[in-house]
């Protein structure tokens, strides 16, 4: 199976080619364009129950499709996601990771896909009740609104609410204001997510959010 | 006349290079920048689409009544043409066989190729979902297409999947279909925000957008205050 990420950062999309028998499972709505040959089988994502979690919550689609090569040629398939910006193909190597609403596109190989409460704390900073966490050694396609930067972090590092796209499980969130109440609420940041440990830390470069207040006072 | 893309492919826009005395006819609201000696008109089109009922046509589709014509008086002049949209831009050459668009997509094109709303070949276009117009142009000479996304093209030979909301334009030699996308139940189609695919059979080019603006759309909208 071959994949290359063509037009970013701001338009990123996937370019897949599925030799024989091999497939690829992705969210509800990602597939652009295909060759006709390609079987495409709609299921729950990830099991009715846990569908439904990650629905309700996780914002995510109730139905994924997996797409395969039964003919003996390899075929193309074109994904995509309905932001505009980046997309990141992650290796996950047996560690673990916790995805934002939203951001899951696809995955190939082995990846265990579950709804994980995400605590009161991600909640009240407007990230969620559950996240999306993944497992396993295949490889996950993410993506966001505006270009995707890494951060590997080792100790303390501050992400802004509206800006995390992905870390790792061996850190720890917590949710803290910007400066103090004041300065919080003043220089307009607000909430941000502290991250503690070691681990890789994925962020966006705009917000949806931030794209909202700009437009609401011009409707 | 010389078209040439800058900026592709996410912010792109056409310059255009027109002889003495050459025009170009382009949707309201294209024209970022140009010569001075060159002339704006507006005007309802001449020929196959044109008239004032090709101009109420226009409106149902979500275009503007009128368009404008640029013509370079004198001399060789350049014009700046750019879409609304983020996105790209595709210069496709009229060669008397008929491309079949989408309405949203036209920028501008030169007098000689006809551009009719409509394309009586989507008996199930309102199924679609995607309040989409189509647009039949026919004739000889450039026509300049924008699109939400980058645009890559497929050359079909044999058969193409596409879904509804990513088709920039195709070739009218192909044989097309639109259904629900192979595999999926009609439940999944209404809750699995799948939208309708069309089935490209044949051979000919079909012209895609990797992005769909109505999803993106949703995805800002669905958090701005309500009208």
């Amino acid at each position: 199976m071959k994949y290359e990420i063509k037009y970013k950062p701001a338009f990123s999309t996937i370019f897949v080619t599925l030799g024989s028998g091999e497939s690829i499972t992705a969210e509800a709505g990602a597939m652009a364009s295909m060759d006709g040959a390609l079987t495409m089988k709609t299921h729950w994502f990830g099991g009715f129950f846990s569908a439904l979690l990650k629905s309700w919550f996780g914002g995510e689609s109730l139905f994924a499709n997996t797409f395969s090569n039964p003919t003996n040629q390899p075929r193309t398939l074109v994904l995509t996601q309905s932001s505009v910006g980046d997309i990141e193909a992650l290796p996950l190597q047996g560690k673990t990771f916790g995805f934002e609403a939203g951001t899951y596109i696809a995955h190939i190989g082995n990846v265990k896909l579950g709804v994980r409460w995400a605590g009161f704390k991600s909640w009240f900073s407007g990230e969620g009740l559950f996240k999306l966490q993944a497992s396993g050694d295949g490889t996950i396609f993410f993506g966001g609104y505006g270009g995707i930067s890494k951060k590997q972090v080792s100790g303390e590092f501050i992400v802004d609410t509206g800006h995390l796209l992905a870390y790792e499980s061996t850190l720890k969130m917590n949710i803290g204001l910007a400066g103090g109440l004041f300065g919080s609420v003043t220089s307009g940041e607000g909430f941000v997510m502290k991250l503690v440990g070691r681990g890789d830390v994925y962020m966006q470069s705009r917000s949806i959010d931030g794209l909202v207040k700009f437009l609401r006072p011009k409707l | 006349m010389e078209i040439q893309l800058l900026q592709q492919p996410d912010s792109a826009i056409a310059k255009v290079i027109l002889e003495a005395n050459e025009e170009i006819v382009a949707e309201a609201g294209a024209m970022i920048a140009m010569s001075p000696h060159i002339n704006a008109n507006t005007t309802l089109r001449q020929g196959k689409g044109g008239g004032l009922l090709g101009g109420l046509k226009r409106l149902l589709g979500g275009e503007s009544l009128f368009l404008s014509v640029f013509r370079s008086l004198g001399r060789s002049g350049e014009i700046y043409l750019a879409p609304d949209f983020m996105g790209d831009l595709l210069v496709y050459e009229m060669q008397g066989e008929e491309l079949i668009a989408q309405s949203t997509a036209y920028v501008a094109s030169a007098s000689t190729v006809d551009v009719d709303l409509g394309f009586p070949g989507f008996k199930r276009a309102i199924l679609s979902g995607e309040s989409l117009f189509w647009l039949t142009i026919s004739g000889h000479g450039p026509v300049l297409l924008s699109s939400f996304g980058a645009i890559y093209s497929v050359p079909v030979n044999g058969e193409y999947i596409v879904d509804t909301g990513h088709i920039v334009a195709f070739e009218r030699s192909l044989n097309f279909d639109i259904g629900k996308p192979p595999g999926s139940t009609w439940l999944s189609t209404f809750l699995g925000g799948e939208g309708f695919v069309c089935r490209f059979k044949g051979r000919g080019t079909v012209y895609c957008q990797t992005h769909n603006p109505g999803a993106f759309g949703r995805l800002v909208g669905s958090q701005l205050p309500p009208r």
